[in-house]
């Protein structure tokens, strides 16, 4: 079981340093070692912002222990936003995922404090009812897109000073997916050790604990919430310039039940859990698709089966067959 | 504008809300577990009625009765499989799992039933009742006759009865109980087994009425949830009162606002609520 | 896919793969499970069938053809997924697209591969304003024509002069609302159009908006429901069991055979209009067309429905096209078809606009045996 560990990071030995910026190397040419097609570069990039995407609501399950059931409509506002903005006035990838970022927090914060004192199911169900409002206004509401969405999505432009970038294929995606997932990374790295991240897990494992130590819990629930909202809309952001389409679709359950697989199927707090929980669940639908009924059936078992017998996931099972 | 029509439309659309979502609250309310499922178990109960019916040929009650069986079954084998999560009461897992086998059930039954729409052969829902302008079917009144009766039932029974406080005390505190001689899986393991049959018995009541196709589910929890939450969790009178309600909100949110947004306005009434009132919503 | 696993596939296959690459490979994707799976699998069968047929008589320029059919559970994102495996197999062409999101979402895809790309359902207006795909093909008709067709029979053949609108609240049921409203216009409508209630795709209960509609008591209601397989047919049961006396006229192509199968009866008097028919002329004086049919059923052992039509029609426009440039590519042979004539499909000779939308034959009909789904034509 997990036990809550209070140190600071420590200083970087010299091997781990390495073996970290070795691993960061050998991704970044990853789809060239598997030939190096459109689509090794188009199927690394969607497990990259699929493994984001997730990266959201494993803060919120892992660090609140709650389920939240709404972080499609974040993930739907950075998709919105990019094919918005940028079809209609033009503006570039920097202007986009800033505003992608504020929408996020700001609707964040308003779910956030409706539901700071709900817990459990009746949080999962406010949150899941957000969506759904959500869902329902961006079908209706033809000025953002209707029922049939956004077409003619720009490829991605990110000028820096000297420079401008601009990505119009798969192969161009790539390193700003590969850069963001890394920046989600070192994020959530960051947070395992920081005071919020220690204290929103000790209010959750130990309540009167917390307590007696004069942590305020709906606070911190409050905060660890919205740091999680635009880590999943910076994903649908990067997702909007991937399909150049941007439709309601982005509210589906296909969504939602891919990020809570995705999470528990490796183990909760584990940093690279959600990234490899991806990239098995994409792999299985590309490579090994049993056609829809089937694909349900596995994703659906595979999340039940997981909880059930092995809770702490596939990293839970290895420990215990390790120790044998 | 026909008002006493749209009464009725919202009272047979609310009876049916309040039938589908009784078994959600005893469930929620009495022994505090979540069944994210309840939405396909809803398909399965139409479909296992629509088997029984159309290729096994049995008579409609006794179709509703192999669909409240199959379905007790498919219950006492699920909360068999998570009674180590409902022991423990990992409330968080048990949502997951069970959005999970949700997620099996509608693969599963795609791929046994097939993905063509069919109809339950409704004699009473296509026997209408003209009430002078009203109109109305019997199965909408059999709908609501039951619905009161077994909302009646139930609150009898967790109310007046040794049993009813046997399960609250295990949903208080299953080890406790324990303690004091109580088996406590057993008693999850009933309440559970009656959820399941309830959403068979209401689907096979209210399914009827339209359609009926293995990707459905999902607007029935939809509705479910909001009735649940509204009528204060774990209310039974609550719960019929809130079913009734919605219906009669949709009916006129639908005739005089906009029916596209009713599904929409349903929740964001239910926000506002718990904006306004969050205690009184929140976890008993 | 990349080049490893490929290896491994081509292993675990028998290294069947070789010998596979010179066929040309016809993709399609469709909804294959789900609420629209029975749909997406007429259109699979009928372009399999259509497929075969070609390579009965020889294959396309010397080469056999072959299908790969995927499944994009109407989902666009899955979609997405299929039409990228599609590029992977270096399809030669994909023929998709029953609900117009998945579509929207795997032109972009397809289009950046350079593949050619033919829609054979889907309405949306989206999918030929060359945003995704310059080079868009669609086979089913267009919400703009299908308007003029029904506001005709309104306005000329019914003579109503109180209407009502019955309509699905997205993009293509408003968007059909409003091109009808415009078509009253065009045809100086002396009537009015008094009350519009709105549903949604998931609906199934319409009790609220026929109590209305039953207060305004039109002489037509105009009904856009494209939910053929739960929506449609219980509002079509629902309307009967309200009493509505007014004309219930149905949006064109919304009375598929689902629709017949689960409202039976209840269908009876409802006027539509569609482009095709297997038992109605002038399908069933044109050869191609009772060619079709009868190979169809005696392959699935069921009359096609317009939904087969369209996947068969999309196989013939485009084996035509490539037959006339001698060429594969996709410029070469969109502009073949785009603007162009092509003869002897199952719609008889097929007349496309520039902007690759194939221009139907309507015919307006009349239920007369819903349980059996038999129809009569009105013109």
């Amino acid at each position: 079981m997990t036990v809550i560990e209070s140190r600071s990071p420590t200083p970087m030995p010299l091997l781990r340093a390495a073996s970290i910026g070795a691993f960061i190397v050998l991704g970044f040419f990853l789809p060239r070692l598997l030939g190096g097609t459109s689509v090794a570069y188009s199927t690394l990039t969607t497990i990259a912002i699929f493994a984001v995407m997730c990266y959201g609501v494993d803060v919120v399950l892992s660090y609140l222990g709650e389920v939240s059931l709404g972080h499609t409509l974040f993930w739907a506002i950075g998709g919105y936003a990019a094919a918005n903005l940028s079809t209609k006035y033009g503006l570039d990838g920097w202007s986009t995922a800033l505003a992608t970022i504020a929408l996020c927090l700001a609707a964040a914060a308003f779910l956030g404090a409706v539901t700071l004192r709900t817990r459990e199911f009746v949080f999962s169900l406010v949150t899941y009812a957000a969506a759904v409002v959500a869902y329902e206004i961006a079908f209706n509401w033809d000025a953002i897109g209707g029922s049939d969405g956004i077409v003619g999505i720009p490829p991605l432009t990110l000028p820096l000073v000297a420079t401008s970038f601009s990505a119009a294929t798969q192969e161009d995606l790539w390193p700003v997916s590969f850069v963001l997932l890394l920046l989600t990374l070192g994020l959530i790295a960051r947070f395992r050790y920081s005071r919020l991240g220690t204290v929103a897990l000790m209010a959750q494992m130990n309540p009167a604990l917390a307590a007696s130590l004069g942590v305020d819990p709906r606070r911190v629930r409050l905060a660890v919430f919205v740091i999680s909202a635009p880590i999943t809309g910076l994903a649908g952001w990067l997702y909007a310039y991937q399909r150049a389409y941007v439709g309601p679709d982005m509210f589906e359950s296909y969504f939602l039940v891919m990020m809570l697989t995705a999470v528990v199927l490796v183990g909760r707090r584990v940093l690279i859990g959600p990234l490899v929980g991806t990239a098995l669940l994409v792999a299985q639908q590309n490579l090994f698709s049993l056609g829809g009924d089937w694909n349900k059936i596995v994703l659906g078992s595979v999340l039940a089966l997981v909880l059930i017998f092995w809770p702490t996931g596939l990293v839970g099972l290895y420990r215990r067959f390790s120790k044998r | 504008m026909n008002v006493a029509q749209q009464i009725v439309n919202g009272i047979v659309l609310g009876s049916g809300y309040a039938c589908i979502a009784l078994g959600w609250t005893i469930l929620l309310g009495v022994a505090r577990l979540v069944n994210f499922a309840h939405g396909q178990l809803y398909m399965l109960g139409a479909f296992v009625t629509w088997f029984a019916t159309s290729k096994a040929g049995l008579p409609y009650p006794l179709a509703i009765a192999a669909a409240v069986a199959v379905l007790s079954a498919l219950g006492l084998l699920m909360q068999s499989a998570m009674m180590r999560l409902v022991m423990t009461q990992n409330l968080t897992s048990l949502m997951i799992v069970t959005l999970g086998i949700g997620y099996v059930l509608q693969g599963g039954s795609a791929l046994i039933f097939g993905g063509n729409p069919q109809t339950l052969p409704g004699t009473l829902s296509r026997a209408k009742v003209d009430l002078g302008p009203l109109w109305f079917t019997w199965q909408d009144v059999l709908v609501l006759i039951v619905t009161i009766a077994l909302y009646a039932a139930v609150w009898l029974f967790t109310q007046r009865t040794r049993y009813g406080s046997v399960i609250r005390a295990v949903a208080e505190d299953p080890k406790l109980a324990e303690l004091f001689g109580i088996n406590a899986r057993i008693v999850y393991l009933l309440v559970f087994v009656f959820e399941c049959s309830a959403v068979a018995l209401g689907a096979a009541l209210v399914a009827p009425r339209s359609p009926i196709l293995t990707s459905m589910g999902f607007n029935e929890v939809i509705m479910t949830f909001v009735v649940v939450v509204l009528g204060g969790i774990g209310s039974i009178g609550g719960a019929l009162a809130a079913g009734l309600g919605l219906g009669l909100f949709t009916a006129f949110f639908g005739a005089f606002v906009a029916q596209a947004y009713t599904t929409a306005a349903a929740f964001a009434l239910l926000l506002a609520l718990l904006v306004i009132r969050p205690a009184g919503l929140a976890t008993k | 896919m990349n080049r490893t696993t490929k290896l491994a596939f081509a292993m675990l296959l028998g290294l069947t793969a070789p010998a596979m690459a010179q066929d040309i490979k016809v993709g399609t994707i469709f909804p294959l499970s789900g609420g629209a799976g029975p749909d997406g699998q007429t259109v699979t069968n009928a372009v399999k069938l259509m497929v075969q047929q070609i390579n009965d008589k020889g294959g396309l320029l010397g080469r056999k053809l072959t299908v790969v059919s995927k499944d994009d559970e109407s989902t666009p994102a899955v979609g997405v997924s299929r039409a990228n495996e599609m590029i992977a197999e270096k399809a030669d062409v994909v023929i998709e697209g029953w609900n117009s999101p998945v579509t929207l979402a795997m032109q972009p895809i397809l289009a950046r591969a350079g593949i050619m790309d033919i829609t054979a359902v889907s309405k949306s207006d989206l999918i030929l304003n060359g945003q995704s795909n310059p080079y868009a093909v669609r086979i089913n008709s267009s919400n703009g024509f299908d308007a003029a067709v029904i506001a005709k029979y309104i306005v000329e053949t019914l003579k109503a002069k109180k209407v009502a609108f019955l309509t699905q609240n997205d993009v293509y049921g408003n968007g059909f609302q409003s091109a009808v409203e415009a078509e009253f216009k065009n045809l100086n409508f002396s009537g009015e159009v008094v009350m519009t209630e709105k549903f949604a795709f998931k609906d199934t209960d319409f009790r609220v908006q026929l109590t209305n509609l039953k207060g305004a008591n039109p002489d037509a209601i105009i009904v856009t429901n494209a939910s053929n397989s739960s929506g449609l047919p219980a509002m079509v049961e629902q309307y009967r069991q309200a009493d509505i006396k007014s004309a219930f006229v149905g949006a064109v192509g919304i009375m598929l055979t689902t629709v017949f199968k689960v409202a039976g009866d209840a269908n009876n008097g409802i006027v539509s209009a569609d482009i095709f028919f297997p038992d109605l002329p002038p399908f069933t004086t044109m050869p191609e067309s009772t060619a079709f049919v009868a190979a169809y059923k005696k392959a699935y052992g069921v009359d096609p429905d317009k939904s087969a039509a369209l996947g068969a029609a999309a196989v013939q426009v485009w084996a035509q096209a490539v037959e006339s440039t001698k060429s594969l590519d996709r410029k070469t042979v969109a502009e073949a078809i785009r603007g162009k004539t092509i003869k002897g499909t199952v719609f008889g000779d097929a007349q496309f606009l520039p902007n690759g939308q194939m221009q139907p034959r309507y015919v307006v009909f009349k239920v007369v045996d819903g349980k059996n789904a038999k129809l009569e034509a009105l013109r």
